[in-house]
């Protein structure tokens, strides 16, 4: 399976793009400086140094004593003359009173037939203070920069990315069954106009195409029910008028049975557009209960076996009355069309759930089938194949979970209002 | 009675109209908007039945003539392809005074039309008569002779469908529609229609009412030999 990535914001991911890029080129910075003031300020030093040491020659040439100052200064004679040597070195500092780094440049000079040693230090120490010094203040310039850039960066795209956001908006709320077409505000930036057009024309293509499918349904529909009713005042005239056969007279009401179905086809078909179109926009509170008691009352008449009524309390839902009718009727019907066997319909009606369940032999093959329109897993029962579909959709529409479990020999359909 | 049938698909209104004709009433037939509108403003009709998808208008402009005419009590029926409980509420609403959805029984609409005629006539009390058979649809008692006979609801209803369609044959899908409405699709075997049908047979008969015949086998007839 593919795994779902983590989304983030527009706004986030510019954000977090300065923020990464930033600190990156920051730390980049902060050490290409390190290594550049660092390098200054040993140049420095040596440059001291070495003029340091260039004095004493000359008060040496000068003929005067030498001078000594440890542990910056140090003058001593050498038996050969070796090339400068130029080292870092760790020396007790007796002003300091412990050890300190000092920078050593050693030389050996030949003045007036004497070889000198000329040793002049400096302390690393002050330098690195320096160094450090100035790494905090540009880090300090440098993140007071980044601060107020990251700002002005976030409230800058929120700017320029606002007519995006009000479009995602107005495409968040279409709707296709809203009577007026979508508006988006216009926008100054080319690429934002022009997505604004596209979306324009994509739903008013998918809005004419929804309208005329909705209107083929209905005509279909319409057109039918004449047609139906002429066959069937037909029938009806020639079973009065002439004398029949017996067998005339069967074909002719098989023939007024088929209309029947075919006429309940038509009105689930109906039924179902109506409820994709969510043209049933009246909710109030029902109650199921009650519903479901009226219901009973009418099977009761066409059904022999006894419908057990399990209510624990009255449940009420809000939706659509009609709907809820149909739900009920549909469920109910449905046990009654494919009950097998001697034992009871139970219906039962708890907290917030309603289940239904009719005796069976076997569960249902095809079970992800069940709720499509025109499934039919038993060819031998009189059905339209819709009871169950529109019972789904109407579920669907109010977010009620409809279920099919097979449990003991009974089918159990349970709707659990959330 | 006078009656309008204000249908544009020509069979369908010859078949209602001479369903109704050998009932005994009047029927005119107007197969469009405007001669509707026309016969409605020329004469006075004790019913019109009207499809509300006319060819050159709708039936619901037709029904705001007839009520806004003055002096005229007119019933009417709706009859629409449409069968969505916005519109039948409005109909109603407008003042009609029932609504069939096609396709409908002829036997369907004629009772609906005698309980029209009953409520119009008699303010809805009027007694049906069948040679001895007397029925109160105000009271819904039933009298043989001067005997009262007492009936189940159901058998109430199927009596008067029987009496309003008599001489006719009545198929069990008829009445079943007729007693048990869209509910009817749910009975299998038509075999407790045959029980309603026995039992209020049975109650008849006792009294010496034999006008319930089988006709060709799975039919009924309510007629006088």
């Amino acid at each position: 399976m593919k795994k779902r990535s983590k989304k983030i914001g527009l706004i986030q991911k510019t954000s977090s793009i300065f923020i990464i890029v930033s600190l990156l080129l920051m730390s980049l910075s902060s050490i290409a400086l390190y290594f550049y003031v660092r390098n200054i300020l040993e140049a420095e030093i040596e440059e001291e140094l070495y003029s340091t040491t260039a004095r004493i020659e000359s008060i040496l040439e000068a003929g005067k004593n030498p001078y000594s100052l440890p542990p910056v200064v140090e003058v001593g004679t050498s038996k050969e003359l070796l090339p400068d040597i130029l080292k870092d070195t760790l020396i007790y500092d007796p002003s300091q009173d412990e050890i300190e780094l000092f920078r050593e440049l050693s030389s050996f000079k030949r003045i007036n037939n004497i070889n000198y040693k000329i040793s002049v230090r400096d302390l690393v120490v002050e330098s690195e203070n320096i160094l450090i010094a100035i790494i905090i203040s540009y880090l300090l310039i440098i993140i007071v920069v980044f601060v107020v850039l990251y700002y002005f960066n976030k409230v800058g795209n929120s700017y320029l990315w606002k007519p995006f956001f009000n479009t995602l908006e107005q495409i968040k709320q279409f709707s296709l069954t809203a009577k007026e077409p979508i508006v988006l505000s216009s926008s100054n930036i080319r690429e934002f106009s022009e997505l604004n057009t596209q979306v324009k024309i994509l739903t008013d293509k998918v809005r004419a195409d929804y309208n005329n499918l909705k209107q083929f349904t209905e005509d279909v529909s319409h057109e039918l029910q004449t047609p139906l009713a002429i066959m069937q005042v037909k029938i009806e005239s020639v079973i009065n008028d002439a004398p029949l056969s017996n067998q005339q007279y069967d074909q002719l009401t098989s023939i007024q049975k088929d209309i029947k179905r075919v006429t309940q086809m038509n009105k689930g078909l109906t039924l179902l557009t109506k409820i994709e179109n969510n043209q049933f926009i009246n909710p109030k509170q029902v109650s199921l209960t009650s519903i479901v008691e009226e219901n009973i009352a009418n099977f009761k008449e066409i059904f022999q076996q006894d419908i057990q009524f399990v209510n624990e309390n009255e449940l009420l839902v809000t939706m659509d009355y009609h709907l809820a009718e149909i739900l009920c009727n549909n469920l109910i019907s449905n046990a009654i069309k494919h009950h097998i066997g001697s034992g009871d319909i139970v219906i039962e009606i708890s907290n917030k759930s309603l289940s239904v369940s009719n005796k069976g032999e076997k569960p249902i093959l095809h079970v992800d089938q069940i709720f499509n329109r025109f499934y039919k897993e038993n060819e031998s029962v009189k059905s339209t194949g819709l009871g169950l579909a529109i019972a789904k959709k109407i579920c669907d529409m109010y977010n009620f979970k409809l279920t099919y479990s097979f449990d003991k020999g009974s089918h159990i359909f349970l709707v659990q209002f959330s | 009675m006078k009656i309008l049938i204000a249908e544009d698909e020509f069979s369908l209104q010859q078949s209602i109209a001479i369903y109704l004709e050998k009932e005994g009433n009047v029927c005119e037939v107007a197969s469009d908007f405007n001669e509707a509108s026309y016969k409605i403003s020329l004469y006075d009709y004790d019913i019109v039945i009207l499809d509300l998808n006319l060819l050159t208008g709708s039936g619901i402009d037709i029904l705001k003539q007839l009520k806004k005419k003055q002096g005229a009590n007119t019933a009417v029926i709706i009859i629409s392809a449409n069968n969505s409980l916005d519109d039948k509420l409005e109909g109603l609403d407008l003042g009609a005074d029932d609504y069939l959805t096609k396709p409908f029984h002829l036997a369907e609409l004629n009772s609906r039309v005698k309980a029209i005629l009953r409520r119009q006539m008699f303010g809805g009390g009027a007694i049906v008569v069948f040679n001895e058979i007397k029925i109160d649809t105000d009271g819904h008692v039933v009298t043989v002779g001067e005997k009262e006979i007492v009936l189940t609801k159901k058998e109430y209803d199927l009596l008067l469908f029987f009496v309003t369609n008599k001489n006719r044959v009545l198929s069990k899908e008829i009445i079943a529609e007729h007693l048990w409405g869209d509910n009817s699709d749910l009975i299998d075997n038509f075999d407790f229609i045959y029980v309603h049908v026995n039992n209020l047979r049975k109650k008849l008969t006792k009294e010496g009412a034999k006008y319930i015949k089988t006709a060709y086998g799975s039919g009924y007839k309510f007629i006088e030999d």
